[in-house]
């Protein structure tokens, strides 16, 4: 419990980003953020995820859980209309965020990406320097005067608690970092355009158990501000930072709710053999 | 199982191990072989070439144009150096926007006939090419042996270059940092001109300095196209014929005078300067760029 009462401790050195993203989190219309119904997807033929609905309320952190295969990083990418560019790509249902489609004409994708971010498993640092990393997204959405770079970047790295680490490295190569820094630093990269939801697609399968433990904090002290919806085979670690727990099985959701109920009395045989390590 | 395992070890792990020592030898000879067959001649002909051309080299060689078998290369020098930075313009520009375009948008019918269209070109001997381009710039548009038909047909003969090496250096930018700036909600072009360029950038500039180095050094299609002058150039496009230090090279060589075989060696000697100097200049380019590089 100590590393999250740190964690709570350092959100309130900065009370201002988090009031303002608290602010902007109270002007929306619903508690939802998103929502999906009916959602199948498919790619070509082959159809891999079926008439999934599940609601995410705002600052919350959800899970998905489910064997390899199960469609769980397919949806979660939907969310951010990732897919939509890999061949064969179709889906029925709707994805709701904010209330609206993201498939509505008037949805813009490059907006809803920037309110919808995204980390993948594996770190991706762009080839540039560690400092025009972090503001990579901020410069190509163009929303901050150009000589606030300097200290977005800085805070925002002092925020993922990196910026000890590289204070006198900014112009530096960021694949010189180890694994978790470069995680740390996407993570940065993904929090300095503000966004409302980020989508982890396992973002610690990759790291030591030190790294884990640091991006599990920053997920936790983020929450409520930042709404997570986190893929991850480590059940652990799901019942570690999440509210609710869906559960995945060879495309369709067999099992939502607290996380606490799904892993110590899931309804269904499925997710129970799962959960217990006798599937998957 | 491990009193099985005990025992091969004894006598067969011995052969095996044995077997495995010579063929790590015989892969290490084969390569030092192979590498001393590329490194060995590279040595070999920078040295000649270089003593030949200090036993006679005046300075003068960069500063007059040539007069009948003797003089400067003044004007071979400046026609080389006119043709290749046209050249460079040209193809470089066709080149990696039809690499790009087989790399970022090709998989239909289109990009089928492009890629075999540009592989069919670059199987075809230069001295064809030049051949063609005298038939139908020299001879039918009437453009005379002139910089314009010798750059265009120069331009035709590289493009496929430095679209092949484009396309590949493009295709191998890893997926992840499209996703990265997809997901970061940046358009398609600046994901290409701030990320994937950058990364495609040292495959791009090989091909260049692969193409310039080609037109740098070709003869036989500015034989048929550029013809030859002994002043210097203009920027005429047409009905002007160019000097090009390929011509001294195969011209002078041929000539019955000490001063003219001078010349020749002069000409080889900064060609091959030229080309070296090139290639070093593109390295530091390219370092400079892939600082922040994953792969560096």
């Amino acid at each position: 419990m100590e590393p999250r009462e740190y964690v709570r401790e350092h959100r309130f050195e900065e009370p201002a980003t988090l009031s303002q993203r608290q602010e902007h989190s109270n002007n929306e219309p619903s508690d939802v953020v998103i929502e999906t119904r009916g959602l199948t997807i498919g790619f070509s033929q082959k159809t891999v995820l079926s008439n999934v609905g599940l609601s995410f309320p705002r600052g919350s952190i959800t899970a998905l859980i489910g064997p390899s295969g199960s469609g769980k990083t397919t949806f979660l990418r939907s969310l951010n209309r990732l897919n939509d560019d890999v061949k064969g790509f179709r889906h029925s249902g709707d994805v709701l965020f904010n209330s609206e489609s993201i498939w509505a004409s008037k949805t813009d994708v490059l907006s809803l990406r920037r309110r919808v971010g995204m980390l993948f498993q594996r770190a991706n640092p762009f080839p540039m320097s560690i400092e025009q990393n972090v503001i990579a997204g901020v410069k190509a959405h163009n929303i901050a005067k150009k000589s606030q770079l300097k200290k977005i970047a800085q805070s925002r790295l002092e925020e993922v608690g990196l910026w000890k680490a590289v204070e006198h490295r900014l112009h530096d190569s960021p694949f010189r970092l180890s694994g978790g820094q470069q995680q740390l630093l996407c993570l940065a990269r993904a929090l300095a355009i503000g966004p409302d939801v980020l989508l982890l697609d396992e973002p610690t399968s990759a790291l030591d158990p030190m790294s884990i433990e640091a991006v599990e904090n920053l997920i936790l002290g983020l929450s409520p501000a930042i709404t997570f919806i986190v893929v991850t085979h480590n059940l652990a670690q799901a019942r570690r930072i999440s509210h609710s727990t869906a559960f995945f099985f060879e495309g369709e959701l067999k099992e939502y709710g607290p996380t606490k109920q799904v892993f110590e009395e899931p309804s269904q045989p499925e997710t129970q053999r799962y959960v217990s390590g006798r599937l998957g | 199982m491990a009193a099985t395992v005990d025992h091969l070890s004894t006598n067969a792990s011995h052969r095996i191990a044995s077997v495995r020592r010579v063929k790590n030898a015989t892969v290490w000879i084969l390569a030092s072989a192979s590498l001393l067959a590329i490194v060995g001649p590279a040595i070999w002909i920078i040295v000649e070439v270089s003593k030949r051309l200090l036993r006679g080299w005046h300075w003068s060689v960069l500063t007059e144009v040539g007069s009948g078998l003797a003089g400067g290369l003044e004007n071979e020098i400046a026609g080389t150096v006119l043709i290749v930075l046209v050249v460079a313009l040209l193809a470089g520009t066709v080149g990696i926007l039809s690499g790009l375009y087989l790399a970022e948008y090709g998989n239909g019918p289109t990009s089928n006939i492009l890629r075999t269209a540009s592989e069919v070109l670059a199987g075809v001997p230069s001295i064809v090419l030049g051949y063609v381009g005298y038939v139908a710039l020299v001879v039918y548009f009437h453009w005379g042996y002139s910089l314009g038909a010798g750059v265009i047909v120069l331009t035709v003969m590289v493009v496929p270059y430095i679209a092949k090496t484009t396309e590949v250096s493009f295709r191998q930018v890893p997926t992840s940092y499209r996703e990265g700036g997809q997901a970061l909600g940046m358009t398609n072009g600046q994901i290409l001109s701030r990320i994937v360029l950058k990364s495609a950038a040292p495959g791009i500039a090989t091909g260049m300095i692969i193409a310039t180095a080609i037109a740098v050094g070709e003869t036989a299609p500015l034989l048929y196209t550029a013809g030859y002058s002994q002043s210097l150039p203009t920027l005429n496009l047409t009905h002007h014929p160019i000097g090009y230090l390929t011509y001294a090279v195969w011209t002078f060589y041929n000539q019955p005078s000490a001063a003219a075989q001078q010349l020749s060696f002069d000409a080889a000697g900064i060609l091959i300067f030229a080309v070296v100097a090139l290639i070093i200049i593109a390295r530091i380019l390219v370092s400079i760029t892939q600082r922040h590089s994953e792969f560096s």
